[in-house]
């Protein structure tokens, strides 16, 4: 093997898988030769979340992040757990929260942390945490409402 | 992007013998936030990386010390930074500028180290920190040695640092009757880069202020302290006529460059406004 490339194992959605990545390649890159195409490259340079990735606990932007950094590690991406919708999709569903739909799941990934780190954020603390997610349909006003409903869902415990 | 070699040192002696000083192809990597918009861009094109991200918990750490101060590690990361409640207490002005610092996501990877290392003038803690008198400490292949921020910030993406030379460690000396703010001006989208950057840091007296610190950034090369406008605060109460006569000394002696987010004169009017504000927003967190 080359010094340009190594096996890296990751646990994808809870599946170990072994794969041989370039060390230049970017976890995006290696999600969508797997067939995972929730997440996309879109700006490429972290801004506009379509890429949101979750390893181990830490949201990152897929573009930005070197594929080799996730071995050994835990990644999840919004494939996972595909059988049923949470709280947060139904929430958008429920809301309109998307037209065309390429930037949702990059919010769904960022919504769910959110509401992790506070159970009752204000319309503001929403906006900020959402700054770094653009939607190119503009239905900012819709996910707004789709993040309180999902959040008021959440905190009724069932 | 192009191939590349990658190497995962353990510690920082290893992470140094790993670099050589005469090919700049080969670099440390720490968050990567701005090593891959440049690698992207074709900027850069490493021909090996030294991942940083092996060092360990230690080598990010937060510790408060006994004499009132804090030491961060080169790797801690923006969040753990903004989480810090030692940060918050010692220095807030620092959780205050991580609100608007890029997103979530960023600021989860980037590190304190890479984030001053990469010399870009935009950036926003660098003035916080030269404004707060903080130090960096690197370990090098020959030395270690201390530097203030001016003595790190050479140029426009330009440190003082030896190709060899790393930064491990940041230190924030006590801010005990202090108070800092940091404002900033984007004057085309919100998540521009900044046309301007004020940093103040004042110590009072009752309504003498000691010490004062003024730090412009953005619109210069590089983060530069204002030493003649701060002096003329020192030993003073503040008046309409010396905060005006403050802000003229800065317009003079802050070397404001003109480019695509505004000319050199414009930048002048926004210091104006902005260092004065700052002065005013500072002042007013001394009254306790
Ligand atoms: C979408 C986006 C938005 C952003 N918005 C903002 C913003 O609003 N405000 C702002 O201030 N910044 C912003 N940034 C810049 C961001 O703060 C930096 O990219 C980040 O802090 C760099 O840290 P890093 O650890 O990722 O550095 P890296 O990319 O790993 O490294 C940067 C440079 O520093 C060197 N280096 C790294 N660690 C060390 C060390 N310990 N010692 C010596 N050299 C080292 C590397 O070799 C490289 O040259 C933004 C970036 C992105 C991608
Ligand atoms: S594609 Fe990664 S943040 Fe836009
Ligand atoms: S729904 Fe189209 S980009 Fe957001």
């Amino acid at each position: 093997m080359s010094q340009t490339e190594r096996t890296i194992e990751i646990f994808l959605n809870d599946k170990p898988i072994r794969v041989t990545v370039g060390h230049h390649q970017t976890l995006i890159e290696v999600l969508q030769a797997q067939g995972l195409t929730g997440a996309r490259e879109s700006c490429a340079q972290g801004l506009c979340g379509c890429c949101t990735l979750k390893v181990n606990e830490t949201l990152v932007s897929g573009c930005l992040f070197l594929a080799v950094l996730a071995d050994g590690q835990r990644v999840q991406t919004i494939e996972a757990n595909e059988q049923a919708l949470d709280e947060v999709q139904q929430a958008f569903i429920e809301c309109g929260a998307f037209q065309c739909g390429y930037c949702t799941p990059g919010f769904i990934m960022m919504v769910r942390a959110l509401l992790d780190e506070n159970p009752d954020p204000s319309d503001e603390d929403i906006g900020h945490y959402l700054s770094g997610n653009l939607c190119r349909c503009a239905t900012y006003p819709e996910i707004i409402k789709a993040v309180q409903r999902a959040a008021s869902v959440r905190r009724v415990p069932s | 992007m192009k191939a590349f070699e990658w190497e995962q040192p353990r510690d920082w002696g290893e992470a140094i013998s790993m670099l050589d000083p005469r090919d700049l192809t080969v670099r440390v990597m720490a968050g990567g936030t701005a090593l891959m918009l440049m690698m992207k861009s074709g900027v850069f094109q490493p021909t090996r990386l030294i991942s940083l991200q092996g060092l360990g918990q230690e080598a990010g750490a937060i510790v408060q010390e006994a004499q009132g101060g804090i030491r961060i590690g080169a790797l801690c990361s923006l969040t753990a930074l903004g989480q810090s409640s030692a940060v918050a207490t010692t220095a807030p002005v620092i959780i205050r500028t991580l609100k608007t610092l890029s997103n979530v996501r960023v600021r989860n990877v980037a590190t304190l180290g890479g984030h001053l290392a990469h010399a870009d003038p935009h950036m926003d803690l660098p003035p916080v920190m030269m404004a707060l008198g903080a130090t960096v400490k690197t370990v090098g292949a020959r030395s270690s040695r201390t530097l203030t921020m001016s003595e790190l910030y050479r140029g426009y993406y330009e440190t003082a640092l030896e190709p060899d030379e790393l930064i491990c460690e940041i230190v924030i000396p006590s801010q005990v009757g202090r108070s800092a703010v940091y404002l900033k001006c984007s004057t085309r989208a919100a998540d521009d880069w900044p046309t301007l950057g004020v940093a103040v840091n004042v110590k009072c007296d009752g309504d003498v202020i000691e010490k004062a610190r003024i730090v412009v950034s953005a619109a210069t090369e590089k983060p530069i302290e204002l030493v003649a406008a701060q002096t003329l605060l020192e030993g003073h109460s503040i008046s309409p006529s010396r905060l005006n006569d403050c802000a003229e000394l800065a317009l003079a002696q802050a070397p404001l460059v003109s480019d695509a987010r505004g000319t050199a004169s414009y930048k002048k009017e926004l210091l104006r406004v902005y260092l004065k504000r700052a002065i005013q927003i500072a002042l007013k967190g001394t009254i306790s």
